[in-house]
């Protein structure tokens, strides 16, 4: 009888070999393979990496979508790519910690112009989170269809959870009315990194090292010291089930997060831009009389 | 030296609830004594498994057998043995892992034959991991070898044998019976003790004086205090006992399980998972049977014993299954624990085959807690004095060592006391205790340490110590020799 | 550590040996200090010199020793070593009764112990279960009190003839005139090294052994380890003791003990009649046996009486 228990020789053998992993949540056995195995996928569209692989998907990615930030596809692989093996667990965790997590959890909603019925959203009351997410969506010309898929991350409930957080995201930029382009996204994910501890969050913010001089200023000044105040102190943004959210009050919602919303910084540009206008009239004006 | 010590102390013999007794005022003492007291050479003070041990010893061995020996418990000892007619379909919940080292002990002074056989469940593995990083450990006596040396068939095979404290003293009271020649004094307390009076012909101011609950005064050569954590033997030979509370309490529970287990009922297996509250284990008892040990903080000690069973059984389910942030969650909501656990168990990845089977039932009334604490006291003699068992250290539960460590102590004294008699020193003296104290306080004192570390060591949640820590314990899982020479310090150096 | 347990040691051997110098028997044997007695022989002639006085005892040492006396039972204290060697000359008494071919001894002995200062040893003896009684006689009344004041403390040893204490000298014990007043075991520990004239001091003590009955002692062998340790260490090195506490020159050696006995008549005849066990003090584990030991240092020695 403990014949059928005893672990055999090699099993030993595998443990040191296991001994040099510090895998948190998985078993080992997800772990161990080559590029000539690779296990079959744990979910639809999952595709298992090596360590190895995974290392060089994190640098590719990260890197191609250091000078090109539209690629949206490589700074999700990016994403992906370093969530594993920590991040995206932890962030799971604080999910399970919550009753709305769970339950988002156990739902798994997905965000889609279709589940959202956006039109329905346009016609809300102009103070509702429903409203001002379509408007928001009007206003940048985007579309909560265009997420890409996950593919990377091996645990298939922490695949819905980075799913749920990309699909959320514009969500984000609704709350905090964030505009798209780089000055605003370099902001919000700083906010995210503050909030979710997603690590592809924080490199994003590198990017505001390609912010132009004045840009970089208001991060510096405004932007930056609002994300990693609001991120830290405001509830897990990740636990918020927007679908049922949608016809709240926004700042009844921001003020149950504990979230301030930052200057709005469409107004700031333009103002900035204005006054650079004024000021450039203003000395062509007096050039004009000068001469 | 105070000639005696006016408390009001606790009095909890190891086995029994807690009751009361007051050592009264000095001159009502002085007045109690006036009568002649009857001379014993040895005392001891309460019938758990370590005070009964230490009696069955002495009566057992031929060297010390002339000695007149006495036994005082405050509850009735009858209570303490086990129904000829108990089913194995219930176990208490007071089950202790008793190494060979005490078996063997037990065997020697003739106790072993009279516990009941049908109730002692060996265990051939354990299996030990890291709640939060799932590293392993796995201890059987196949794996813990030299890799090219085979094991000889003669090896036991057997780590510990489980076993209900109950069974236990019943088998010690059941050889004392035989052997006879104790004085016993059962439902009885010991209301003072105070030393002896110098008179004209004999001078009794170092012996203590104990004067029971029934009236009857009793002079002892050698008083042992065998009187459990909050010791009035080990207050009044004025010994100070040192330590922490842990924070942490113990909550126990008899459960029956699916089937006899993953090794079937000729290889049973213990089970243990360190959760950063505490650990978690699962400890095999004879058929389907199987007693929990969960350490764990007081509100949560306190929530899982207000649960139906329904949701207590899943929630033991969970905690050899779920994650940290589950079982968390799972603590904070008033009921409903069994669903949310079977949601969870659906997207947890779980290898069966390394945890215990699932619980089924959990018997009705056996789920109780009690605080965890360490402590050790600064010595276990004292002119006339000997402690053993809890009244000399607490230890905490999850290496399973408390009721061992009474037991080495029990077998150490009855050593020292032979010894003594043998070269007709006065067993009383410190000078002859003086090999007791030295031969178990090291000992204790070491596996007190170590066991504690253990504890802070899987307390820690998370950051670079839980990977240290894995790759020790994977470390250690992968040699051989090495986990052979911590299961042989485990199995009391056998 | 080592320091203070060798001041111990070296206290032990000067406290264990300085009662005898006061017992008058003794005392009034002039010391010999002559460096050659180091080859001194053993012989059971009186020495030459001769002193008539019956010995007072010296009353600094009576002064000294009250201090002694004080701390003599405190496990703790300057006697914590003969309390420690206690045991193993129990161990060594047993080894002896089971010694083959003896005639057997009553199944409850008698003990006479000589010197036996506060107790250590009679006391011992008297709690054994195989005890009949023990007799134990020390010329010093002071250290006897300690003695007699201690016994009151055990129950046991109150018991009607169990242990009797006499302040007498050996010389002044009457000299048995039937085997039922002689004694199955007849000790002295740690004083024959304090005896100007052994052989004379031991012929003394004979005819108080019964036919069968064992002479059990302890002393210190007379070599260069001894003289070290207790001579050159003790007093002139670490000055722990007086300068002359310890006369080396009176130390007895185990080889010269046998040679004394074989010429003695009907003693250690009969099978094993004679034994010896070395044995020494290492600190931090106690006395140990070690085999030879009695050629460098402390032994104990026994001889058996022809039955």
């Amino acid at each position: 009888m403990a014949v059928s228990l005893k672990r055999p020789f090699t099993a030993t053998v595998s443990a040191a070999v296991r001994s040099t992993h510090t895998s948190l949540s998985l078993p080992a056995s997800c772990r161990c393979f080559s590029v000539l195995n690779r296990p079959p996928p744990n979910y639809e569209g999952h595709i298992p990496l090596t360590r190895v692989e995974r290392l060089g998907l994190a640098a590719g990615s990260g890197l191609l979508s250091f000078l090109d930030p539209r690629r949206g596809d490589l700074i999700a692989a990016f994403g992906e790519a370093t969530a594993q093996p920590y991040f995206i667990y932890k962030l799971r965790d604080r999910m399970l910690l919550n009753p709305t997590g769970r339950r988002i959890l156990r739902d798994r909603p997905r965000l889609t112009s279709t589940s959202l019925a956006i039109p329905r959203l346009r016609q809300l009351p102009s103070n509702t989170l429903g409203y001002a997410y379509a408007a928001w969506l009007d206003r940048e010309g985007v579309s909560p269809d265009t997420r890409a898929h996950v593919r990377y991350i091996d645990d298939e409930e922490c695949a819905y959870v980075m799913q749920r957080y990309r699909e959320c995201h514009d969500f984000y930029h609704a709350l905090v009315g964030l505009p798209v382009f780089r000055e605003g996204e370099v902001a919000l994910k700083a906010f995210e990194y503050a909030n979710t501890g997603l690590p592809m969050t924080g490199l994003a913010v590198f990017s505001a090292l390609t912010l132009k001089k004045a840009e970089w200023r208001r991060f510096w000044d405004i932007y930056g010291p609002w994300a990693i105040r609001n991120g830290t102190k405001t509830d897990d943004v990740i636990n918020i089930y927007w679908e049922e959210e949608l016809e709240t009050d926004i700042n009844e919602l921001r003020a149950r997060i504990g979230i301030e919303k930052p200057p709005d910084l469409r107004t700031i540009r333009k103002a900035a831009r204005d006054k650079k206008k004024q000021e450039k009239e203003g000395r062509e004006h007096a050039a004009a009389s000068a001469v | 030296m105070p000639p005696r010590l006016p408390v009001i102390a606790h009095w909890a013999c190891p086995s029994t609830p807690a009751t009361r007794v007051s050592i009264f005022s000095f001159r009502r003492c002085a007045s109690s004594s006036a009568t002649s007291p009857e001379i014993y050479d040895v005392v001891c003070v309460g019938g758990g498994p370590a005070g009964l041990s230490l009696l069955t010893g002495l009566r057992n061995s031929p060297i010390t057998s002339g000695l007149k020996v006495a036994l005082i418990d405050g509850q009735d000892l009858q209570k303490s043995r086990l129904p000829k007619d108990a089913s194995l379909g219930s176990f208490s919940n007071r089950c202790s892992s008793l190494t060979p080292a005490s078996v063997r002990n037990l065997q020697e002074i003739g106790a072993w034959k009279h516990a009941n056989a049908s109730r002692i469940q060996p265990y051939q593995e354990m299996q030990v991991w890291d709640g939060v990083s799932d590293a392993r450990i796995s201890f059987d006596w196949d794996t813990a070898r030299p890799l090219l040396t085979p094991r000889k068939p003669s090896q036991p095979t057997t780590i510990a044998y489980m076993i209900e404290n109950v069974n236990t003293t019943s088998a010690l009271l059941g050889r004392l019976e035989e052997l006879g020649g104790v004085a016993t004094f059962s439902s009885t307390k010991v209301e003072s003790i105070e030393l002896g009076k110098d008179a004209e012909d004999l001078d009794l101011s170092s012996w203590p004086i104990l004067t029971l609950s029934n009236g009857k005064t009793l002079a002892a050569r050698l008083l042992v205090g065998a009187d459990g954590a909050n010791s009035p033997v080990r207050s009044f030979a004025g010994i100070e006992s040192r330590g922490w509370d842990y924070g942490r309490h113990g909550v126990v529970a008899s459960l029956k399980l699916e089937g006899p287990g993953r090794g079937g009922a000729e290889h049973k297996i213990a089970y243990q998972r360190f959760l950063p509250t505490g650990p978690i284990a699962m400890l095999p008892l004879p058929g389907n049977m199987s007693t929990l040990v969960w350490s764990t903080t007081p509100e949560r000690a306190a929530k899982l014993k207000s649960l139906s069973p329904n949701d207590f059984i899943a929630m033991v389910n969970a905690g050899f299954r779920l994650s940290t942030a589950d079982l968390e969650y799972l603590h904070s909501i008033p009921s409903g624990q069994a669903e949310e656990i079977a949601w969870r168990g659906k997207h947890t990845p779980i290898n069966e085959a390394q945890i215990p089977t699932n619980v089924v039932e959990v018997q009705a009334g056996t789920v109780a807690n009690f605080p965890l604490k360490m402590r050790h006291a600064d010595t276990y003699t004292g002119e006339r004095v000997a402690l053993v068992g809890d009244a000399a250290h607490t230890i905490h539960p999850l290496a399973g060592q408390g009721l061992n460590q009474g037991q080495g102590d029990a077998a150490a004294l009855v050593k020292t006391i032979e010894h003594a008699v043998t070269t007709g020193q006065d067993i009383g003296s410190l000078l002859a205790l003086e090999q007791y104290n030295s031969d178990r306080y090291a000992e204790n004192n070491a596996m007190l340490g170590v066991v504690d570390k253990l504890h802070r060591l899987y307390a820690v949640e998370s950051g670079p110590i839980v990977g240290l820590r894995s790759l020790g314990l994977r470390a250690v899982d992968a040699m051989g020799p090495l986990k052979g020479f911590f299961m042989n310090r485990a199995a009391g150096g056998a | 550590m080592a320091p203070s347990r060798a001041h111990n040691c070296v206290r032990i051997l000067r406290y264990a040996t300085t009662r005898p110098l006061r017992s008058p028997s003794i005392a009034s044997i002039p010391r010999r200090t002559a460096p050659q007695a180091a080859a001194r022989g053993f012989s059971a002639q009186q020495p030459k010199q001769h002193e008539p006085a019956k010995s007072s005892v010296d009353p600094t040492e009576v002064s000294h020793f009250n201090n002694l006396a004080s701390s003599w039972w405190d496990p703790q204290g300057p006697s914590r070593l003969l309390h420690l060697m206690n045991p193993l000359r129990h161990t060594f008494i047993s080894r002896c009764l089971s010694a083959p071919a003896g005639t057997p001894l009553p199944s409850k002995l008698r003990y006479l112990d000589i010197g036996c200062g506060g107790g250590i040893f009679a006391e011992s003896a008297a709690r054994l279960p195989k005890t009949a009684s023990v007799t134990a006689i020390d010329p010093t009344p002071e250290v006897l009190k300690v003695a007699e004041l201690h016994q009151r403390r055990d129950p046991l040893l109150k018991q009607p003839g169990r242990l009797t204490y006499l302040n007498k000298s050996i010389e002044q014990l009457p000299i048995p005139t039937s085997a039922e007043e002689q004694y199955d075991i007849v000790s002295l520990f740690e004083v024959l090294e304090h005896v100007n004239a052994p052989g004379p001091f031991l012929t003394q003590i004979l005819p108080h052994v019964k036919p069968g009955g064992w002479l059990v002692l302890s002393t210190i062998a007379r070599t260069w380890t001894s003289w070290a340790v207790t001579n050159v260490m003790a007093e002139d090195v670490l000055r722990m003791v007086p300068k002359g506490t310890h006369d080396w020159n009176k130390y007895v050696n185990e080889a010269e003990l046998r040679d004394w006995f074989r010429k003695q008549a009907g003693w250690g005849g009969v099978g094993d009649g004679m034994k010896t066990l070395g044995v020494m003090y290492v600190p931090g584990f106690g006395w140990k046996e070690v085999p030879g030991g009695e050629g460098w240092g402390n032994y104990f020695f026994a001889v058996r009486r022809d039955a």
